[in-house]
């Protein structure tokens, strides 16, 4: 028995030692410089379409290539389009790069570009998007025309969602009968573990929630990319203070995000280093005028407004890393409007109050998510103690964001919380959902919890979207966020922004930019 | 023994039963899984399509029955979030958990055992009074308090060791194991340390008071007349009578070691069971959920009649019903 | 006073007072309590008064510390909260959860455990499953399931009223069947025992033998796991916090202290974790040192010998 028990014993151990030298040795193997990358999650499925999400795009980026991709500050770069040119009022023609390889061998041509974009039609998350196209015709092999049903304002905005995907890989069926090309949210599909794109970046292997490693695709296109990294180890690592003790302790090259409370620790490390950046996200408050009467007077609106300090909230609940914001849209955006000034006077809110009949106050309830933005249990907290100042008691229930939008879009409390990020990187889609109308036949105005309603907003955003010249575009959208300043229509907290950690050695600064997707192919290690 | 093992598993099957119903009837409460499968711009009809499509609108007793339809045939559904089965999920997550409630249970029964008897044995010695001190400082720190600290100290300060997840893992089989390389030994062992800091000095105590009872009886005074070797009274006789409640307690405090998974594996990001299970949570995802739980209700079952069988070899006055 | 004469000569007090550890321990229990209990009266500031709050006062270091104020002794956590008067009110919610939650687990525990005991056979099968389901089930779906219920029947609104008796029921319910188990094993070894046999013999009634003769074999079990469990019930109450299950914000217990805490142990600001993690480590050990002392005590096997 004994002897047996040894033997057996030998035999592990001799399995462990070879598959330990064959692990090392094909470390060894690959030459250029390894990223140990540490997320708060990783891509959910590796089908671009699948999901609408931060996640899903900063994984595109990775695998995939986009017509033209955002610069830093905003501009359009091209990446498989080598040109683009306004042919009508509905028609951009787009000159592709030649000489692009998929994954699998196959080459890029006009013909993937169409079938990618009458794939995104059909996914249920960007239909959405893409509604405003005809499709795609195509002109010859590397030349194609996008359609759109009338003039666009947003062709290019839409163009940096079109990453072309293989279409010859993804026809034909796969082994178990179905549909290569399936858009499958919630089974199996082809597309959720293999992918073709023309990325940097193949994925080698992917263990969902655990780790995903992305390693260079030897026929990649752009030899001019500074970048030297040969392969990416992503671990998504939810929790922030494990994460941020994950780079600490070296274990991990790259985090991202960084919480705003160990922005300090990380950034005074001597091993690491701190990139922030102000986002377009922003948090507001939604006053509910269906449930109080009292959020129908804009004296009572306007007093909250005035009775929030967002400046002391962000100072240091947010520690600097966010930017005040009376309006939607952040600098930089369509809509900005340079003469919005953030409103905090807790005099001038109580005069307001007493002069809406309402020198008492009242007891009013606030739901907010705990999980979903950075801090926001927090930001809702003492939102609700600056209500106390002017005698407004604030029931305050906190709650997951699983549970948190089907309460939210059943509105069960007076004021509730909520961040938006525009998926079009432009002003009128804050709008669009936030405080337009709600109307169920359009869609418009779905996030509007607060009822507010103004026909003049509702005219102006939707005649923004089909003005293509971008300074009367401008004057519109501009107009609106007066209007909303004016009326106090919902409550600005703040944009929050956007942060990266890493290694000292690791060239952060030059791949990351405001919609938060690095660009990692571009990321030198030095 | 044959009836009592066929009862046993018809009460298992009641036990998975009863939990699959109250799942059910909770699903609604946990959130709505769509939510997390679609962006946020999504609109309302799209959602309420795919609400249809995966039959989260159907009636609630069409959905159960439907359940129990597949149930039978072992398919318990499909994860939504991982899109495969969600037994085969909780299968490849199954190893992550075990080894890691292994090497702690290693830990305790290596150490309660001999420092419980030593503080039995010499009550009034300086170094069992050291023991039981520490040992109760120890059951007062909760989990989460002593995880953070050792990742602080060990991995941040010092940098020792690794602060998160399994490292290097060796397959055999389906089966991923940290045990095997010196990589993954090393990311086991801040996470078994703080996971069997609850549980050490409770068996310690546990041991050393019931040491003590056994000590005062009279076989154990008869042992002593009749002159046999301290050694032989210590280790034989005390000991073996020890173990009983030993062993129940521990039986009773396997449920709260899964509880403590669930904590440790948090912190340190251990790819287990009670990872899954708060992600599952989160995330709303209720076909996982459902048979997480049913999982964790057989191991309940198994691991009770597993303890009730030893109870009965140890302890002959105590009859299994069904075994005669 | 008849039962005082009795008290004053009993066994209890007598060896209460020739241990100076119990002595210590219970001093401490009791100033740990008044002051939670006394918190509004002595507390420099009211953490529920949410107008008194000034978020500009966030982080704020000990007193004796660079940054510190005298206005604030133990500084103040991401809020402005007075760390102190925070901690005060925090303690009364954990001690009342964690006692509250553990004296029913504990009832309904022996209870089931001593029926499933003695009684065995299909009613001890029958308890014995209900009990694996309630392990497996884990305190927080039963949250999930009771906290649905609360807010249908009472709304978002009135969360602060009823979150205490909410978690108390919640944690109440959610752990009995470690009790029940741990019961249920001593009686099934008492039972077959001769004294056990002896009451039944002379024709005691079920109820009697069971909680007049074996009960009391089943303290010292109890009180080892009891110690423990209010040290868990009060870091359960912390975990539920982060489903949204736990207290609202707005009135932090001692565990929804630590756990916020947390996110600032790498930050610099270790008060808003250290001073709620001491305190609630004293208490569990003073708790824990007087359930030790007190077992000891009430054990009819070591006293005896």
């Amino acid at each position: 028995m004994k002897k047996i028990l040894w033997c057996f014993v030998g035999a592990l151990i001799a399995i462990s030692l070879v598959v330990v030298t064959q692990g090392s040795a094909q470390a060894q193997a690959a030459s250029g410089k390894t990223l140990k990358l540490a997320m708060d999650a990783d891509p959910v499925s590796l089908d671009p379409h699948v999901q609408l999400s931060g996640g899903m795009l900063q994984y595109s980026h990775m695998a995939f290539d986009p017509l033209v991709r955002w610069t830093k500050d905003m501009q359009f770069e091209l990446r498989l389009a080598t040109r683009w040119e306004l042919i009508d009022a509905n028609t951009m023609r787009f000159y592709l790069r030649k000489g692009v390889k998929f994954h699998s061998g196959n080459p890029f041509t006009a013909k993937d570009v169409k079938w990618t974009v009458e794939r995104l039609k059909r996914s249920q998350d960007f239909k959405g998007l893409f509604e405003p196209f005809v499709g795609v015709n195509i002109v010859d092999d590397y030349t194609c025309d996008l359609v759109t049903k009338e003039p666009y304002s947003l062709v290019l905005s839409m163009a940096t969602y079109i990453f072309p995907m293989d279409s010859v890989f993804y026809t034909g069926t796969d082994e178990a009968g179905r549909p290569k090309d399936a858009i499958d949210k919630t089974g199996p599909s082809f597309a959720l573990n293999n992918e073709s794109g023309t990325g940097k970046y193949r994925v080698t292997k992917r263990e969902q929630g655990v780790e995903t490693i992305f390693e260079k695709f030897k026929d990649y296109w752009d030899t001019n990319s500074p970048g030297n990294v040969d392969k990416i180890i992503l671990t998504p690592i939810k929790n922030d203070a494990t994460r941020v003790a994950a780079l600490l302790s070296g274990d991990v090259d790259f985090i991202m995000p960084v919480p705003p409370q160990d922005y300090d620790r990380v950034a005074n490390s001597k091993n690491s280093q701190l990139v922030t950046m102000s986002g377009s996200r922003i948090i507001i408050l939604q006053l509910n005028q269906n449930r109080r009467p009292e959020f129908k007077d804009p004296r009572v609106r306007l007093a909250i407004d005035y009775a929030i300090n967002n400046e002391g909230i962000v100072k240091t609940i947010m520690k600097g890393t966010a930017t005040v914001a009376a309006q939607q849209a952040p600098e930089g955006f369509a809509g900005y409007n340079p003469n919005l000034k953030p409103r905090y006077d807790l005099d001038k809110a109580k005069a307001l109050m007493k002069e809406a009949g309402y020198e008492k106050g009242f007891t009013c309830s606030m739901i907010a998510p705990n999980n979903r933005y950075v801090n926001d249990e927090k930001i809702a907290e003492a939102a609700a103690a600056m209500l106390a100042r002017i005698n407004i008691k604030v029931n305050l229930k906190t709650m997951p964001k699983a549970q948190y939008w089907d309460q939210f879009d059943a509105q069960v409390a007076d004021i509730q919380l909520i961040g938006w990020h525009p998926d079009t990187e432009d002003s009128a889609n804050y709008s669009e959902f936030l405080v337009m109308c709600p109307n169920k036949e359009t869609g418009y105005g779905q996030y509007n919890s607060g009822n507010y309603c103004n026909s003049r907003v509702d005219q102006l955003v939707l005649a923004s979207q089909t003005e293509t010249d971008a300074a009367k575009r401008s004057v519109m959208l501009q107009e609106v966020e007066q209007i909303l300043y004016d009326e106090a229509a919902y409550i600005p907290l703040h944009w929050q922004n956007l942060s990266w950690a890493g290694k000292k050695n690791v060239g952060i600064e030059a791949i990351v930019n405001v919609m938060n997707f690095p660009y990692f192919g571009d990321l030198v290690i030095h | 023994m044959f009836a009592f093992t066929v009862r046993r598993i018809i009460q298992g099957v009641f036990v998975m039963l009863v939990i699959s119903f109250l799942c059910f009837t909770i699903q609604h409460q946990i959130g709505d899984p769509v939510r997390d499968i679609v962006g946020i711009s999504v609109s309302a009809d799209e959602r309420e399509a795919l609400r249809d499509k995966m039959g989260l609108n159907d009636p609630f007793f069409t959905q159960y029955v439907r359940f129990l339809g597949k149930a039978v045939q072992g398919d318990v559904g499909m994860s939504f979030f991982f899109k495969r089965p969600a037994l085969q999920v909780i299968l490849s997550k199954a190893p992550a958990t075990l080894e890691l409630v292994f090497v702690s249970s290693l830990i305790i029964i290596f150490l309660s055992v001999p420092l419980g008897i030593y503080c039995a044995i010499n009550p009034r010695s300086i170094l069992s009074r050291i023991i039981m001190g520490l040992s109760i400082v120890g059951v007062s720190i909760p989990v989460f308090l002593t995880a953070i600290m050792l990742i602080y100290i060990f991995s941040v300060e010092l940098r020792w060791l690794p602060s998160f997840g399994r490292g290097q893992l060796v397959y055999i089989g389906g089966w991923g194991s940290g045990l095997l390389s010196l990589n993954g030994l090393k990311h086991l062992i801040l996470p078994s340390i703080a996971l069997s800091s609850i549980m050490l000095p409770l068996f310690i105590r546990l041991i050393r008071s019931q040491m003590m009872e056994v000590l005062e009886t009279d076989y154990i005074k008869f042992a002593w007349a009749k002159g046999l070797h301290k050694k032989r009274i210590w280790y034989v006789h005390a000991f073996k009578n020890t173990l009983l409640p030993v062993i129940t307690v521990g039986g009773v405090q396997i449920g709260t070691m899964i509880a403590f998974t669930i904590l440790t594996e948090t912190v340190f990001q251990w790819q287990g069971l009670g990872f899954l299970f708060i992600e599952a949570v989160e995330r709303a995802d209720t076909t996982l959920l459902v048979a997480y739980l049913m999982v964790v209700g057989i191991i309940f079952v198994v691991v009770n009649t597993i303890v009730d069988i030893i109870y009965g070899l140890v302890n002959p006055m105590v009859r299994i019903q069904g075994s005669q | 006073m008849d039962w005082w004469r009795r008290f004053r000569q009993s066994f209890l007090l007598y060896s209460f007072l020739r241990d100076s550890v119990a002595i210590a321990c219970s001093l401490i229990l009791i100033v740990l309590v008044l002051v939670s209990f006394l918190a509004p009266l002595i507390a420099p500031h009211n953490p529920y008064d949410s107008s008194s709050i000034d978020i500009l006062n966030a982080e704020m270091p000990p007193m004796w510390m660079d940054g510190g104020s005298p206005e604030f002794i133990l500084g103040t956590d991401s809020q402005g909260r007075d760390m102190l008067s925070t901690l005060l009110y925090g303690m009364r919610v954990s001690i009342i959860i964690g006692c509250l939650a553990v004296l029913m687990q504990a009832f309904i525990g022996v209870v089931i455990g001593l029926i499933s005991g003695y009684l065995g056979g299909r009613i001890d099968s029958f308890l014995m499953r209900m009990a694996d389901v309630q392990l497996s089930f884990s305190t927080m779906m039963v949250a999930i399931f009771l906290g649905a219920i609360f807010q249908e029947a009472f709304g978002v609104g009135l969360y602060e009223q009823f979150a205490v008796p909410m978690l108390v029921i919640i944690i109440g319910l959610a752990e009995w069947p470690q009790y029940a188990r741990t019961v249920r094993a001593s009686v099934l070894a008492e039972k077959k025992k001769e004294y056990v046999e002896a009451a039944r013999v002379i024709g005691l009634r079920a109820q009697r033998i069971m909680g007049r003769h074996i009960l009391p074999n089943t303290v010292s079990p109890v009180l080892v796991i009891s110690t423990v469990q209010v040290a868990n019930a009060i870091m359960s109450e912390a975990a539920l916090s982060f489903l949204g299950l736990g207290m609202p914000v707005t009135r932090p217990s001692l565990g929804s202290l630590i756990n916020s805490g947390f996110e600032y142990i790498f930050s610099g600001s270790w008060w808003i974790t250290l001073f709620p993690g001491i305190f609630l480590v004293l208490l569990i050990l003073v708790i824990n040192l007087l359930g030790d002392w007190l077992r000891d005590v009430l054990n009819p096997k070591l006293y005896k010998g």
